[in-house]
């Protein structure tokens, strides 16, 4: 029979420090910090052109008692709300039917298909469509070739949301096609054995099963559109600016920095508000009856 | 305690492994001797694999100690260890052919590419599977992948392999030969296996001793054979075997002979064990709870009432049918379920398929009597 | 119900071609010899190619943005291989907020990132330089290369890593040996997929990048000059550049046991 002590010392070991150490480090320094920093930024005073470290409240109280920060702020409020709802919806079929209705070698080279866009410039894309929707531009002299129009829409909130769906669109086709592929099609057919209609079956049955992947789709659609400066910019034609056109317009000129920072910090509220909301919505789970 | 002159190659003292609130193995006490074909057998979740993992050093216990060679290997990282293993899913990198598979503990031991060359086509060669040397191993069939696992682990000549239920994934027929496979191998290697199953064919059929394992605790130790006639717990003859459990008052004991009063008749059966095991010493008083245990293969099935003790009547309820053997299921009329496994050609004599009555018995002998 | 099924996939092609609508027209118009591109469409032309290459700011463009996209890829897909190992193979306190301090970056509105990255360059000092390009880029997809490489250890079987130390190999040389190995056709595809994702970029480096800039930063001020059909050809190269790059990319993460490489 031993005696001696069972040792239980581990020894140390510099290996799960080497890959677990790099991100925090990195995004510590180059993600939080500026961020941090950002919020700080907001309470700086600029002073002869240039910034001067305070912790004053003037900016914000410059930029909430303005009338256009607010005209900004509920006009991209909208337009991303109005991208979110009308891309989802738009969406849906198609995602119903890449979930559905083709086969999965289809579903693949879809997916496939819809994830080649993300990837690729936004701002060309964004310039295609400005002369595409041009006054003379394809569409117009399309149509007028059946007598109609021209129409514009350059300079319009339809011109900002065709950019908008122009970024989301694809994503959110690829992430509700996902939602609803991970549906378990046995309680779709017994939805139909139960004499629910496939209309019915629809928004009783799939909708419900495929909630959180849609909220998730719905949610990446509107931080997006919230975030981006293209389309308002060059098809929307920024009057008045959105939220992130007021950013570039107040840090490119004037080196009014600080004041760009309440409009981001703003925006960052908001969007964590939104983003929680959403998210407990989708993982809240269903009262029981 | 055990082979006190013959130092045992791994001893396991006192040795627990949690996982949080789990307790995955509890306080094992036993030991391996060198050139053993040993197997730990139990259900799913019965420590049996936490216990081959600590002896890889792929787990590290929570108490005990774990010696091999009389060297203490708590501490010992699993790469600083001579325990290769064969895995359940094989573990085959599926980045490297069948040769470079099997080279690789070779390469990592940094043996040069010409010796470990010769060496992996050795053991590919000694296990039949030389031609598919340059394959890719996602393109072997599973009785191939199995053999170059197993030159895997036996390349470097360790003195001890381990093996996880390494022919659960075969078809039955590749079970059979792999058995005798590694049989062999292991006889003709005289070095130690470990191998884990929860398959009792498997089992019985490879291991010079067996250990049951349930709860993270042993149930049982012995040779093959005594853990099947002699189980040394309810859930050693649930778990091994076909056997018909009966539980009743011992209503007498004589000369080493209880007699026990059960809801299904009265019995005799004998207390001294054959092989001198645990059920041996007991004193049976009378009126004390006790369970016997008698095999389904050492039941006599008969249409005429038998002259002989041990008897019960019983209606056929139904019948497994499992190639020569044949299981029939029999219950007797308060209900109670017993099993009988006989040869199939035995089948007709019983004229079995026109109902009625049909009579259990067994010799005294055969019963086993549990330690309580 | 088989014309709603029809109907159903009609309608789904109809999505596609609005995605790809943009694409199309800007690769035409590059071919396309009129000042104003529309339809009916003029002759045939590389001017506008012609244009561009002649260009020395393009092509100081195109090598500031061949630079940033080449270490950016690097630096992303060392730091998204590390987080995805250590998310697989580790539990440790705080891992939630280990996975959402490397995850959150691209929810994070790009004009956000771009100036808190401009501010915090200029704070430490560090403003307009290339490199300053390439930590926002790899801050931003790093966890485009974790979740990838992530995906790839999932298709691991979970002995392979043990199988390795119980031959013989140290955590080091299983890292060598056999995660690294197994992890190639992900690595390839997530070094591939940020370089795009960084090529593509343009709200960060529009921020910091000062007077090094990026082929997306130039489209950017070029377009809002004028309407400029030379923003066509540059755009079809960059379309032909990412989408080379995306091609690439899912190709090695769909390869399973890829023996090629």
């Amino acid at each position: 029979m031993s005696t001696d002590q069972p040792v239980h010392r581990r020894r140390f070991s510099g290996y799960p420090l080497t890959w677990r150490l790099p991100i925090i480090f990195w995004q510590i320094l180059f993600f939080v910090g500026p961020l941090l920093f950002m919020v700080a930024m907001s309470f700086f005073l600029v002073k002869n052109y240039r910034m001067v470290e305070a912790f004053e409240f003037k900016n914000w109280e410059k930029m909430l008692t303005r009338g256009y920060f607010w005209d900004s702020y509920f006009l991209t409020l909208i337009l991303a709300t109005l991208s979110t709802i009308v891309t989802s919806l738009l969406a849906f079929p198609a995602a119903f039917a890449l979930a559905f209705k083709v086969s999965p070698s289809v579903r693949r080279w879809a997916i496939f298909l819809l994830v080649i866009p993300f990837f690729t410039s936004y701002l060309v894309r964004i310039f295609s469509w400005y002369v595409i929707l041009a006054e003379s531009g394809v569409i117009n002299a399309m149509l007028a070739t059946i007598g109609l129009g021209p129409y514009t829409m350059l300079n319009t909130k339809f011109g900002t949301l065709v950019g908008y769906m122009t970024l989301t669109l694809p994503l959110v086709m690829v992430l509700q096609t996902f939602a609803l592929s991970n549906i378990d099609r046995n309680l779709v057919q017994a939805a139909h054995n139960l004499g629910c209609s496939p209309w019915r079956a629809v928004y009783t049955v799939i909708v419900p099963l495929a909630k959180t992947g849609l909220i998730v789709a719905a949610l990446f659609c509107f931080i997006l559109s919230f975030g981006d400066f293209v389309s308002p910019y060059y098809l929307g034609g920024s009057k008045p600016p959105t939220l992130p056109i007021l950013i570039i317009d107040t840090t490119k000129s004037g080196q009014q920095w600080p004041r760009a920072a309440v409009v981001a910090v703003m925006m960052m509220v908001t969007l964590i508000t939104i983003a929680f909301a959403a998210l407990s919505l989708a993982y809240r789970k269903r009262a029981s009856r | 305690m055990s082979v006190p002159n013959n130092r045992p190659l791994v001893v396991f003292d006192k040795v627990s492994k949690r996982f949080g609130e789990f307790v995955a193995v509890k306080a094992l006490n036993f030991s391996i001797d060198a050139g053993e074909f040993i197997a730990i057998m139990g259900p799913s979740g019965c420590g049996k694999t936490t216990t081959l993992r600590m002896l890889a050093g792929l787990e590290q216990p929570t108490e005990g100690t774990i010696r091999i060679n009389d060297q203490l290997m708590n501490n010992v990282k699993p790469h600083e260890r001579d325990t290769p293993m064969v895995w359940q899913s094989l573990a085959l990198f599926p980045f490297l052919n069948a040769r470079e598979n099997v080279e690789f503990g070779l390469k990592m031991r940094n043996q040069d590419a010409a010796t470990r060359r010769a060496k992996a086509l050795d053991w590919l060669e000694r296990l039949g599977v030389a031609e598919f040397a340059e394959r890719n191993v996602e393109t072997l069939s599973g009785g191939q992948r199995q053999r170059v696992a197993l030159a895997r682990s036996l390349v470097t000549e360790p003195r001890m392999l381990l093996l996880d239920e390494p022919l659960s994934a075969l078809d039955a027929h590749l079970v059979i030969r792999m058995q005798s496979v590694l049989t062999r191998l292991q006889r003709e290697l005289g070095i130690t296996f470990v191998y884990v199953t929860h398959s009792q064919s498997e089992a019985f059929a490879m291991a010079d001793r067996v250990v049951i394992m349930s709860n993270g605790e042993i149930a049982q130790t012995g040779l093959p054979r005594d853990i099947y006639r002699e189980p040394a717990s309810r859930f050693v003859a649930e778990f091994v075997g076909l056997n018909n459990i009966i539980s009743g008052k011992v209503i007498g004991s004589t000369d080493g002979i209880v007699s026990v009063d059960s809801p299904i008749g009265r019995f005799t059966v004998g207390s001294v064990s054959a092989a001198g095991g645990q059920g041996g010493s007991s004193v049976y008083r009378t009126g004390d709870q006790v369970t016997f245990v008698i095999a389904a293969d050492l039941v006599e099935v008969s249409r005429p009432q038998p002259q002989a003790d041990n008897v019960v009547v019983c209606s056929l309820i139904s019948e497994e049918f499992i190639g020569s053997v044949v299981t029939l299921f029999l219950e007797t009329s308060d209900g109670t379920e017993l099993k009988v496994q006989i040869q199939e050609r035995e089948l007709e004599t019983l004229d079995h398929t026109s109902g009625g009555t049909f009579y259990l018995s067994w010799r005294q002998g055969n019963a086993h009597l549990l330690p309580s | 119900m088989n014309w709603l099924s029809w109907g159903l996939r009609g309608y789904t092609l109809l999505l596609f071609v609005f995605v790809f609508a943009p694409i199309f027209f800007s690769v035409i118009f590059s071919f396309n010899s009129a000042r104003f591109p529309t339809i009916p469409l003029e002759s045939f032309t590389f001017h506008w190619y012609q244009t561009i290459w002649s260009d020395p700011d393009v092509w100081t463009a195109v090598r500031n943005s061949v630079v940033v996209s080449f270490c950016t890829s690097i630096i992303a897909t060392f730091l998204g291989f590390c987080t995805a190992y250590t998310d697989y193979r580790y539990n440790f306190r705080f891992k939630g907020a280990y996975l959402a301090l490397v995850l959150l970056p691209p929810t994070i509105p790009l004009i956000i990132m771009a100036l808190a990255m401009l501010a915090w360059f200029s704070k430490i000092g560090a403003s307009g330089q290339l490199w300053s390009i390439i930590i926002a880029h790899s801050v931003l997809t790093a966890p485009f290369a974790m979740a990838i490489c992530r995906l790839r250890l999932n298709q691991m079987d979970g002995d392979l890593e043990a199988a390795a130390w119980n031959l013989g190999a140290s955590e080091w040389r299983s890292m060598r040996e056999v995660i690294v190995p197994f992890c190639k056709p992900a690595i390839v595809s997530s070094l591939f997929l940020t370089a795009a994702v960084s090529f593509d970029e343009f709200a960060i480096s529009w921020f910091v990048s000062g007077l090094n800039k990026t082929v997306p930063v130039l489209i950017l001020e070029i377009v809002q000059g004028n309407i400029d059909p030379q923003v066509n050809a540059i755009g079809t190269f960059v379309f032909l550049v990412s989408m080379t790059l995306v091609i690439i990319a899912q190709l090695f993460f769909t390869l399973r046991h890829s023996k090629v490489l």
